[in-house]
């Protein structure tokens, strides 16, 4: 709604904020955390890469609760709240997906294995993909936003059975790519580090997302007033 | 045992990733924000005289 | 009306239709051989590996050309104003669903059922196979699959990508019936017993009820005028 793309205080230190604790975060990361036993310091990734997932969960779930929400209340500021998880939580899980072979090739000597976490969130990932296509091709904003409610809905609902499914395939059928597991227990300095990653990828979630929804709010406001003027 | 050049990539995606998309972000809201700025122009121009 | 009579009259609408034109069955019958013989190509003929893959063949052929017959199953209702019509109706909304999904299921089974024995004979497969755990797979797999199918053709119908767009929300939210379906075909062509594949029809019934009910809950959202 407003003329310049200049950010608001609140957000202003929203940022100084996010920038502080991604700062801290790859202090805990790189220097705190100490250096893994059996991976070295090739699992520092760890860090992020886990936030990163989490975030995308987290981003994934507003978007489920967001469409419940707005089929109950068919208020558009969910839908658009919706519309930008979804992005964002793209985002999130692309960064999953880009770190995690850099990972898994040093440890496990191989970019890509089939193990369960891996696929589902493959899975995940195409689901979401799936859902901002259909955004994109729904047409009318009101019939976009409905529809878009109960893919994502029907999505968010799909990610425990597709992981059940694909861990019973791969407990049925075990092939040994994954030599040594690498889960004996984390030592405390490095689950600080962890929650500290955690956080600044929350802060900087929240920060993402309220940028997001100025866009999409603009990008609304764009499309009402080409229906005025073509009317 | 160090694998350091996976370590420094990985990072180096998740920053550039970012970036990219926050740039996206604000090209985004400026090219919105001025085609709104022109929409309205023309709105209010065509309070009154016919269509053009 | 009843709920239940609603139901049958939205899926004996279907079937009536459908038989009197047999539009949607040729192409999805035509299209099922196709792709189970072109996927013969793929691999040497006679080669142990054929048994291995054949699930995976099959389950290809099934649900590609099941895909046919469901993106269509809301796409030519919206053509000739039918859906209209339907919500006109004094029945709940999901009716439609539930007759919709039983008339998809009804025609995918169809093709499966005439399909399988052209693919036991095309592949040379062994004929001491669990004829009844297959069937019994086959219904839950093509339920699971049309569940969530008809849900989305009713919302791809409605936008400007149509057809388009349906694969690529389909499949990914159907991987659990696609892997659930292969992995206990495989095991049931091979004779074993329905027990060795118990964990794998659970999952299938699981996920049959659960999109089932969620979709007729929300599907009143996608026809809402």
């Amino acid at each position: 709604m407003q003329k310049n793309v200049r950010l608001s205080p609140a957000d202003w230190i929203l940022w100084g904020l996010t920038s502080v604790a991604i700062a801290v975060a790859l202090y805990a990361a790189f220097l705190y955390a100490p250096t893994e036993r059996t991976m070295g310091d090739i699992q520092r990734i760890f860090y992020f890469h886990v936030a990163s997932a989490w975030i995308g969960f987290l981003a994934f779930f507003v978007v489920f609760v967001a469409s419940i929400a707005y089929l109950a209340t068919k208020a558009i500021k969910w839908d658009i709240l919706a519309a930008s998880s979804a992005e964002i939580g793209v985002v999130f899980s692309t960064l999953v997906l880009l770190t995690g072979p850099l990972w898994a090739r040093p440890v496990w000597n191989t970019y890509w294995t089939w193990d369960p976490r891996l696929t589902s969130f493959l899975i995940l990932w195409l689901i979401y993909i799936a859902y901002l296509m259909l955004r994109a091709y729904a047409g009318e904003e009101e019939k976009s936003a409905r529809f878009a409610a109960v893919f994502g809905i029907i999505g968010f609902l799909d990610v425990p059975i597709v992981y059940a499914s694909i861990r019973l395939w791969r407990t049925l059928h075990p092939k040994p790519v994954i030599a040594g597991g690498g889960s004996s227990g984390l030592a405390p300095q490095m689950l600080t580090s962890l929650f500290i990653a955690l956080g600044a990828f929350l802060v900087l979630y929240i920060a993402l997302l309220r940028l997001r929804i100025r866009l999409e709010k603009v990008n609304r406001a764009v499309r009402q007033l080409h229906l005025e003027i073509n009317r | 045992m160090s694998h350091l050049g996976f370590l420094f990539t990985a990072y180096l995606l998740i920053w550039i990733a970012l970036a990219i998309y926050m740039l996206s972000i604000f090209r985004r809201q400026s090219r919105l924000e001025a085609e709104l700025q022109s929409l309205q122009n023309l709105l209010q121009e065509r309070r009154g005289p016919e269509q053009a | 009306m009843s709920y239940f009579a609603g139901i049958a009259a939205v899926y004996w609408k279907d079937v009536l239709l459908e038989f009197r034109t047999r539009q949607s069955l040729s192409t999805m019958f035509t299209f099922c051989l196709t792709i189970v013989i072109i996927f013969n190509f793929v691999f040497e003929p006679g080669s142990p590996a054929v048994l291995e893959v054949s699930p995976g063949v099959l389950w290809a052929a099934f649900t590609f050309s099941g895909l046919l017959g469901i993106s269509r199953s809301f796409s030519f209702e919206i053509d000739r104003g039918g859906l209209q019509g339907l919500l006109l109706c004094p029945v709940e909304r999901s009716t439609i669903y539930f007759g919709k999904v039983l008339g998809n299921a009804t025609f995918m089974l169809l093709i499966e059922a005439v399909t399988f024995p052209i693919f036991v004979v095309f592949y040379n497969l062994p004929p001491n196979m669990n004829l009844l755990g297959l069937v019994l797979v086959f219904v839950l797999g093509t339920l699971g699959f049309v569940a969530v199918g008809t849900l989305l053709s009713a919302i791809s119908a409605n936008t400007k990508a149509r057809e388009v767009l349906l694969p690529v929300l389909l499949f990914p939210v159907a991987v659990p019936v696609l892997v659930a379906t292969v992995k206990s075909t495989g095991p049931l062509l091979r004779g074993e017993d329905l027990a060795q594949v118990a964990s794998w029809v659970k999952l299938l019934l699981a996920f049959d009820l659960l999109f089932l009910a969620a979709s007729s809950l929300t599907f009143e959202f996608i026809v809402e005028e």
